[in-house]
């Protein structure tokens, strides 16, 4: 509960062929995390799987681009589940190469009668401009004794260039109307040896001719309607393609559907990878395995393999600790507290998982800031009327809101009225100081907490150093200590304890040299750092602690607040008022000191306690699975 | 206009950085010097393996070479923020051009994932396409109807034309490259006026180099017309403007087109009889531009663009140094696919033989 399960290494030796098979039976139990390292290249230098690997990417890739125009069912239930030979992978993407290339085809159609559309309206804009001209479109058409003429358009980037081209073939380009991004363009030369030319050079520049209808002139009607027609036609197309595809996806969704299962069931031994490795009939898969599970995974195997196998599985190295996967196996209560400590990190292998500490911690903070029966009980309410949206967060919501609802039984509040029941321990505003002393005890037991968890830590990772030495290890906690004893026993007693100055001035010293040893740097700025780094460390401890006045304070504010409110209430002439009063400034207290307080709370556990433990580092576990949606290779 | 500490931060970055850039003396050295030596020190891990074959070691070396610019663009770009860092972002965009040309021209030859990947460049993920994304494309069709989903729709839209009218990967890549070109042009006018001068003239130097080199190919190599020729240059360049780029593509002959230059580009050029001799005679002149943008311009961002001008010039020459010693060419060869006995005349270098 308190960290990361104990990992194996494990080697599985087996025969070539059951790769597939054992990287399936693998996925299913979701307890095996692929090693990538190269560990045993000199033995088994080649990876095996690689063309089932570049078959399985490039299904996947089409099943993916071919579910943009089909739709599948959402993945309700994986059934019959077998290995995928390399056959029936071929087959797979095969097929769906057949289907993809229809379905790029009705792309390349799409796109095709999109700019026919765009086509016909630049069109109907240059024959509506041309209505409107007195002059004989007839000198336009057709082919011209002397001249060479091109109606069209181009686009607006490439004109002024094409302009100033189209001079040195003897041709002048007028253009008469933008629309869009097109601008349209007359291009005029004499006929002769250049018309190649420039013909050559409108292609490149994305010239297109607009057909200027010879009836335009006289008949604009007929044009407006055989442009109608063609705009029609186009929307013809359009309806066939998309019925086409319709048919498509009817016909083929349920062959679509099986391929995807097909790549789910194919996709373990993608994902293991260069974690396989093979000499002749022989390989391996190297990887990770929480210890308990290894008799499981034995059995599974052995249930499964009809040919012989070997699972070797040793403790993980004291270099190799960095590279081992947390694994935290999903506890349902814990998963929002979970959520909210891996926005910080994740936590090495054998460090303390924050989880459980932070859920109480968390709780507890919440209530005394925010302890009010009514609005614990409000918040609550609203969790358990709201758990289909909130999910996994429903509980989260519901233990802060039971707590203020605690916490404001001890205060005496409720709904900020403080005299309809008796505290049952103390109201806050009745003696500030005290509460105050409260949350500076409460900081200090947990900063004190939090540097424990440091040094075990630390412990673990086989940095006896650091654990002894570095900030918020041993020394510095008996710095911290001290300071505090000696302050604690001078405002009790009126007088220095003289045993604990000097175990805190030996502790400073301590802390001072190993620091001044460990810097780099010449010595001069050697003891600048140490003194300065030093210096950090104890007024850490002490701004730390002070940190936790904020828990009394907006124990205070809440109070303040709800005060405030009563006394804008009681401003009001009317009993309505009064009450709309009180109702919207609770809504307003629950809202705004809500949201403020969970930062708060959050801030105090990232940066007072999270900073001083936890390096966040780690790696997460992510087991071989099926249908990881690409996330298993870690 | 970028603020005046991390201009002040930039001009210092950009001087601090050209200390990196090779003297004469420095290439000479280099191509003393051993394959394997010339991969430790700068960090070729494809050579320091030695696991891979001839083609693909080249192909490794320059991907690492590309790296290192891009790392150091990283660094140049850290102060910038707005129209100047997008200049520079689309500066190294040219890297991605190559990326896109590649892909096209291996999708219009139907060539596999695999054969067309080894040939595209790692790139910052600011200035990156999604590479596997468009390597899965299953046709030239596909890829451009991806591609105008994104960033290069405007590439994308022109490059379906040329294809489907020409169907030829020399205009395409003109194309391509004239929207490059242009995209720069656009970005530099709305800078302030402090930094739009000098940036404005090192890229019209640019543009004059890249115009010069498409206009004798065009029409020497490719026999275009000189209205097509016209069309796939750009207008903009400094020395080698609208008027003069119409005379020049109406010559019949190379040594005409030599012969007609503006004054001091003539001069340098004298002599030049091939395609060859021109780019290395242009780039030297842009080398000395750059240099003279990077020693004295008052704007930040003059400085770190012609810093990566020259960078990229280096790190070419380093790589045809080991490109020459993977193939085991002959010490004059390399010197020449190098030219490092050019660059051994003309660069300007202080009393320890230091590029300044």
């Amino acid at each position: 509960m308190f960290s990361p399960r104990p990992m194996k290494h494990v080697m599985l030796q087996v025969l070539t062929e059951d790769l597939p098979q054992v990287a399936l039976i693998l996925a299913e139990l979701e307890l095996f995390s692929p090693d990538h390292r190269p560990l045993y290249e000199a033995h088994f230098p080649l990876v095996p799987g690689e063309r089932f690997r570049e078959l399985y990417t490039q299904a996947s890739s089409r099943l993916h681009k071919i579910s943009r125009h089909i739709p599948l069912a959402p993945l309700a239930h994986l059934g019959g589940l077998h290995v995928i030979s390399e056959r029936e992978l071929e087959e797979t993407n095969r097929w769906l190469g057949e289907i993809w290339e229809r379905c790029s085809a009705y792309e390349e159609s799409l796109r095709r009668l999109g700019d026919e559309r765009q086509m016909i309206a630049q069109l109907e804009q240059a024959l509506q401009n041309f209505g409107e001209l007195n002059i004989d479109l007839g000198l336009l058409q057709g082919e011209r004794l002397f001249l060479d003429i091109h109606v069209g358009m181009v686009p607006r980037a490439n004109v002024t260039q094409l302009k100033e081209a189209v001079t040195l073939a003897n041709y002048l380009l007028f253009d008469y109307m933008e629309h869009e991004e097109n601008v349209h363009v007359i291009v005029v030369g004499p006929k002769g040896e250049r018309e190649k030319e420039l013909r050559s050079v409108l292609d490149t520049a994305g010239f297109r001719a607009l057909p200027i209808p010879p009836e335009l002139q006289h008949e604009p009607e007929r044009v407006r309607t055989e442009l109608e027609r063609r705009k029609l036609e186009v929307e013809r197309q359009l309806q066939h393609e998309n019925a086409d595809i319709h048919a498509c996806a009817d016909r083929f969704r349920e062959r679509l559907e099986q391929s995807r299962n097909t790549l789910i069931m194919a996709e373990p031994f993608v994902r293991i990878d260069t974690a396989a490795r093979s000499a002749g009939h022989l390989s391996i898969i190297s990887g990770w395995i929480p210890a308990r599970d290894i008799p499981r995974i034995r059995q599974a195997l052995e249930t499964s393999l009809t040919h012989p196998f070997r699972l070797d599985a040793r403790s993980p190295s004291a270099e190799e600790r960095p590279l081992v996967p947390s694994y935290m196996p999903d506890n349902r209560l814990m998963t929002p507290f979970a959520t909210l400590v891996k926005q910080y990190g994740i936590p090495r292998y054998g460090e303390v998982d924050p989880t459980a500490i932070f859920a109480v911690t968390f709780i507890l903070m919440f209530g005394m800031m925010f302890g009010d029966v009514g609005h614990g009980v409000t918040i609550a309410l609203v969790a358990w009327l709201a758990r289909s949206r909130l999910k996994s967060f429903t509980l989260f919501t519901l233990s802060i809101g039971i707590s203020a609802a605690l916490f404001g039984l001890l205060y005496g509040s409720v709904f900020g009225y403080e005299n309809l029941i008796d505290a049952a321990w103390i109201a806050p505003l009745s003696d500030p100081i005290y509460m105050l002393m409260v949350a500076l005890k409460w900081g200090i037991a947990f900063l004190v907490l939090i540097s424990f968890i440091s040094i075990y830590n630390r412990i673990v990772q086989g940095d006896l150093t650091r654990a002894l030495f570095d900030s918020n290890g041993v020394i510095s906690t008996l710095l911290y200590l001290s300071l505090l004893y000696v302050l604690y026993h001078y405002f009790t007693n009126g007088k220095f304890d003289v045993a604990a100055a000097g175990i805190g001035l030996l502790s400073l010293l301590t802390l001072l040299g190993y620091k001044a040893m460990t810097s780099r740097a010449s010595p001069g700025e050697r003891m600048l750092v140490a003194f300065i780094e030093t210096f950090e460390t104890l007024t850490g401890y002490i701004s730390n602690t002070l940190s936790f006045l904020r828990v009394a304070a907006f124990s205070l504010n809440h109070v303040a607040l709800a005060i405030a409110v009563f006394a804008l209430a009681d401003m009001m002439e009317s009993v309505q008022a009064h009450i709309l009063m009180v109702v919207c400034g609770n809504l307003f207290i629950l809202v705004l000191e809500g949201a403020i307080v969970t930062i708060q709370a959050l801030r105090l556990e990232y940066y007072e306690g999270f900073s001083r433990f936890y390096s966040g580092d780690g790696l997460e576990f992510r087991p071989l699975r099926l249908n990881s949606g690409g996330k298993g290779k870690a | 206009m970028i603020a005046q500490t991390p201009h002040t931060y930039l001009k210092t970055r950009a001087t601090v950085m050209s200390k990196r850039l090779f003297s004469a003396a420095r290439l000479e050295q280099m191509l003393q010097s051993s394959l394997e030596s010339l991969g430790s020190e700068f960090e070729l891990q494809a050579i320091i393996e030695h696991s891979v074959s001839p083609a693909a070691l080249n192909r490794a070396a320059e991907r690492e070479l590309i790296h290192t610019l891009m790392m150091e663009l990283e660094v140049l770009l850290r102060p910038l923020e707005g129209n100047t860092r997008s200049i520079l972002i689309h500066w190294t965009r040219k890297f991605e051009l190559y990326n896109l040309k590649a892909l096209i021209r291996g999708k219009l030859q139907k060539l596999p994932f695999e054969q067309i990947k080894p040939y595209l460049y790692d790139l910052p993920p600011l200035i990156s396409l999604p590479h596997d994304r468009l390597l899965r494309t299953e046709s030239i069709l596909e890829l451009l109807r991806s591609l105008e989903q994104g960033p290069f729709a405007d590439i994308a839209l022109q490059a379906r034309r040329v294809y489907e009218e020409k169907n030829e990967p020399f205009s395409l890549d003109a194309a391509i490259d004239r929207s490059y070109y242009i995209g720069m042009l656009r970005r530099i006018r709305r800078l302030e006026s402090s930094d739009h001068a000098p940036l404005q003239r090192l890229v019209a130097t640019l543009i004059d180099q890249q115009n010069l080199i498409w206009l004798l190919r065009y029409r020497f190599s490719y026999l275009l017309s000189p209205t097509e020729t016209y069309y796939l240059l750009i207008p903009f360049g400094r020395r080698l403007h609208r008027e003069r780029l119409m005379k020049l593509v109406n010559l019949d002959r190379f040594e005409q087109v030599i012969e007609a230059l503006p004054k001091g580009l003539s001069e340098l050029m004298e002599g030049v009889q091939d395609l060859l001799g021109a780019e290395r005679q242009l780039e030297a002149e842009t080398a000395a531009e750059a240099r003279n943008c990077l020693r004295f311009s008052q704007s930040a961002v003059t400085r770190s663009l012609a810093y990566l001008v020259l960078r990229e010039m280096d790190l070419k020459k380093l790589y045809a140094l080991v490109q020459g010693k993977v193939l085991n060419l002959s010490e004059p060869l390399i010197r020449t696919a190098a030219g490092i006995e050019r660059f051994d005349r003309d660069q300007t270098q202080d009393a320890r033989g230091e590029y300044v």
